[in-house]
C-alpha cells in the first residue's frame, strides 16, 4: 500500500521566534498506524498540515512511497486530514456528508448510496443518512466525519487529536473503532495526539515530538518501559533519576551505592531512570534501598503516590497496594529493584 | 412593566413613522381631488397610478434603476468579497487603519466626493455614462458590503475548506461547494445593502449622471419640484414597492445564519 516519508522537515513561522519544526524526518510503513505524541505547541499538527498540503515546509521533503508530494495540490494527493471537531458540513446532511468526496469523484447515485450505506456500517451508525450534523453528538459526528475520509480510500490518513474534545467513555469506544476500521482497512495512518494513553493504546509505533524533532520512537510498550533518553522518559510519567558513576554493576550515587543491571561495561558517568510503580517504599533497610523521609502521601484510587526525601531529591513512587498509614516525617527506605533502572541519554 | 409600557409606546411611534408616509402616498396615490380637510378622499381613482406606471419615462427609470442596482450589487461583492475574506481572516498590522479608511466614504459628504470624481470621470469619459454612475455608486456601497462580509469572515472557521480541500476539492470546487453555502447568509446581507443604497443614490447619479442618465431617484425629484402632489405619491410608492419586495423576500436571511446561528448583521 503506501509508505509514508517525511525528509528532514524544517519550518518556521514569522510570529514563532523558534522553528516549530527542526528537521523532523519519520517513517510511517505501510498499513502501519503511528503516534505522533507530544506537547501541546510541538508542532504535531504543523506536520499533518505539511503532509495534506494546507502548509508547506520551509525545506525537507514528503514522500507517498516513491512520489514526492511538495508539488501535487493538496486536493490530489489523497491525504485525508481528519481535525478534533468533525467539521461536517451544516448544510449536507449525513448521506451527503459522507458522499462528498464521491460526488467530486463523479460517482453515480447509486454507487454513491450503496457507499454510504457501507460507510455508515464501518462506523456502526447505519441508518442515519437523512440526519443533519446539529442532530449528532460529538461522538456520532467524530463517527460520521471518520465515514466521510474513508469512503475516498485516502493513501494516508491523517489525525489531529480526533477524540480529545470527547468524553473519556466516548472516546475509548472510538479508540477501538478507529484502530478495528484501520486494521481492516489496512490504511496507514499517522495519529497525532497530546495524550499519552491513547498514543499507546491505538499505535504500532509511538513517536514522541519535542523541540520539532523525533525525540524518540518505538513500539508503544518499548518506549514506555525503556524511554531512551531522560526527555523521553520524563514525557513517560518518570521523574526519579539518578546520575553517578558506573563502575561494573554499581552505580555510585550521591546518596550511596546502587546495584545496576549489566557488567563489564568500562566506567563512566551515567543517568538512570526508573519507573515510579518500581520503586518499592520500606519501612525496613533491604537490598539496594535508600533511607529517606516521607514527605506526602496521595491516594488517587487505583495506587497511592508516595513522595519522600532523599538527600536534597524528591522520588516520586507509585504503589498499587497501599502500604500501612504513616505520618509525614517518617524515616522510610526506598528500594531500586537492579532489573527495573536503566540508562537514559541526557 | 413600566418598561415594557415605554417599549410599546416607542414601537408604536416607530411604526407610525415608517407606515404613516406610505400610507398617506397611498391616499394621494389613488384618489383624485383630494384637498385639506379632507381626512380621507372622496373619489377614489386608480387612472393616476395606471398613467404613472405605463408612463415610458416611468417605465425606462424604474428598469435602468434595477439594473445599476444590480451591476452595483455584482461589483461590489466581486471587489468586496477578497477585501472582506482578508480583513476577517487575517491579522496584520494596521488593519485598523484600513478600517478607518473603508469608513471615510460613509463619513465624507458625498458633495464632496461627487464633485471631485466628476472631474476625473469627465476627463476618461464616464461621466453621464450608466457605467460611471454604476462605478460612483461604489463609493458609499462598498464600506457596507466589505463591513457585513468582513463580520461573516471574522466568525468564519477555514477548517471547512481544509476538510473538503482533503476530500479532493479543488479551490474552485471549494468556494462553490463549501465557502458559498456557508457564507450564503451573509452574501444576501451584502447584497441587499449594496442593491438598496445604489437604488436610493441620488446626489452621485445626478452629479456624475449629469442629468442624462435617469433613474428613479431622479425622475422623483423632477417630479416633486413639479409640484403635482398625485405624481409624487405614485411614483414614491414605485420607488419604495421593490424594496419592500426584496426585504420580505430576504428576512429570513436577515435574522439569523445558518453557520453560526447568531444576527446575521453584527456590524
Amino acid at each position: 500500500m503506501t509508505r509514508v516519508v517525511l525528509d528532514r522537515l524544517h519550518k518556521s513561522f514569522p510570529t514563532q521566534p523558534t522553528p516549530v519544526l527542526a528537521g523532523l524526518s519519520l517513517d510511517v510503513h505501510s498499513g502501519e498506524l503511528v503516534a505522533l505524541l507530544g506537547p501541546s505547541g510541538s508542532g504535531k499538527s504543523t506536520v499533518l498540515k505539511i503532509i495534506t498540503g494546507i502548509e508547506q515546509p520551509d525545506s525537507g521533503d514528503v514522500r507517498l512511497g516513491e512520489q514526492s508530494l511538495l508539488h501535487v495540490p493538496p486536493h490530489q494527493r489523497g491525504a485525508v486530514l481528519m481535525f478534533q471537531k468533525a467539521y461536517l458540513f451544516p448544510f449536507l446532511n449525513v448521506a451527503d456528508n459522507i458522499g462528498f468526496g464521491l460526488k467530486l469523484r463523479g460517482a453515480s447515485k447509486q454507487q454513491m448510496r450503496s457507499e454510504v450505506g457501507r460507510m455508515l456500517e464501518l462506523v456502526e451508525l447505519p441508518g442515519i443518512e437523512r440526519k443533519f450534523p446539529g442532530q449528532l453528538s460529538g461522538g456520532q459526528q467524530q463517527r460520521v466525519a471518520l465515514a466521510r475520509a474513508l469512503v475516498v480510500e485516502p493513501r494516508v490518513l491523517l489525525l489531529d487529536e480526533p477524540l480529545s474534545s470527547l468524553d473519556t467513555a466516548i472516546r475509548h469506544t472510538l479508540q477501538e473503532t478507529i484502530r478495528r476500521v484501520q486494521r481492516e482497512l489496512d490504511i496507514t495512518t499517522l495519529l497525532v495526539t497530546h495524550d499519552l494513553q491513547e498514543a499507546i493504546a491505538m499505535s504500532d509505533r509511538t513517536a514522541l515530538l519535542l523541540d520539532g524533532m523525533i525525540e524518540a520512537i518505538d513500539r508503544p510498550e518499548a518506549l514506555f518501559q525503556r524511554p531512551p533518553t531522560q526527555a523521553a522518559a520524563r514525557f513517560m510519567g518518570i521523574s526519579t533519576f539518578v546520575t553517578g558513576q558506573v563502575e561494573g554493576a554499581q552505580l555510585l550515587a550521591p546518596w550511596g551505592a546502587l546495584q545496576v543491571a549489566g557488567d563489564g561495561e568500562r566506567p563512566h558517568a551515567a543517568t538512570f531512570a526508573i519507573r515510579p510503580e518500581h520503586l518499592r517504599l520500606l519501612d525496613a533497610s533491604a537490598p539496594n534501598a535508600v533511607p529517606g523521609a516521607l514527605q506526602d502521601v496521595v491516594y488517587n484510587g487505583e495506587f497511592t503516590l508516595y513522595r519522600v526525601a532523599i538527600g536534597a531529591d524528591d522520588v516520586r513512587i507509585k504503589a498499587y497496594q497501599a502500604v500501612p498509614h504513616q505520618p509525614v516525617g517518617t524515616p522510610v527506605y526506598v528500594q531500586f529493584p537492579p532489573e527495573h533502572l536503566f540508562e537514559v541519554l541526557v | 412593566m413600566i418598561r415594557q409600557f415605554v417599549w410599546n409606546i416607542f414601537l408604536v411611534l416607530a411604526g407610525l413613522l415608517l407606515f404613516a408616509p406610505v400610507v398617506i402616498f397611498g391616499l394621494y396615490g389613488f384618489s383624485t381631488r383630494y384637498f385639506y380637510p379632507q381626512l380621507i378622499p372622496s373619489y377614489w381613482s386608480a387612472t393616476t397610478f395606471l398613467r404613472q406606471l405605463t408612463d415610458a419615462r416611468t417605465r425606462q427609470a424604474l428598469i435602468l434603476s434595477l439594473e445599476i442596482g444590480t451591476v452595483v450589487s455584482c461589483l461590489s461583492l466581486l471587489v468586496g468579497y477578497p477585501a472582506a475574506r482578508t480583513l476577517g481572516m487575517r491579522p496584520f498590522r494596521g488593519k485598523s487603519v484600513v478600517y478607518m479608511l473603508l469608513f471615510v466614504p460613509t463619513v465624507v459628504p458625498p458633495v464632496a466626493t461627487g464633485i471631485g470624481l466628476n472631474i476625473l470621470f469627465l476627463r476618461t469619459g464616464l461621466a453621464g455614462t450608466v457605467l460611471g454612475v454604476a462605478l460612483v455608486h461604489l463609493v458609499p456601497v462598498l464600506p457596507y458590503v466589505v463591513f457585513t462580509l468582513s463580520s461573516v469572515f471574522a466568525r468564519y472557521d477555514p477548517h471547512y475548506e481544509y476538510q473538503a480541500l482533503v476530500l479532493g476539492a479543488s479551490r474552485v470546487q471549494v468556494f462553490w461547494t463549501v465557502t458559498l453555502p456557508l457564507i450564503f447568509p451573509g452574501i444576501v446581507v451584502a447584497t441587499l445593502f449594496a442593491f438598496l443604497i445604489s437604488w436610493s443614490q441620488y446626489l452621485l447619479t445626478f452629479l456624475i449622471g449629469g442629468g442624462q442618465v435617469i433613474t428613479l431617484p431622479i425622475l422623483l425629484f423632477s417630479t416633486v419640484s413639479g409640484g403635482n402632489p398625485q405624481a409624487t405619491a405614485v411614483l414614491s410608492l414605485i420607488f419604495v414597492a421593490p424594496v419592500v419586495v426584496i426585504l420580505i423576500a430576504t428576512s429570513r436571511y436577515l435574522a439569523t445564519d445558518r453557520v453560526h446561528g447568531q444576527s446575521g448583521i453584527t456590524l
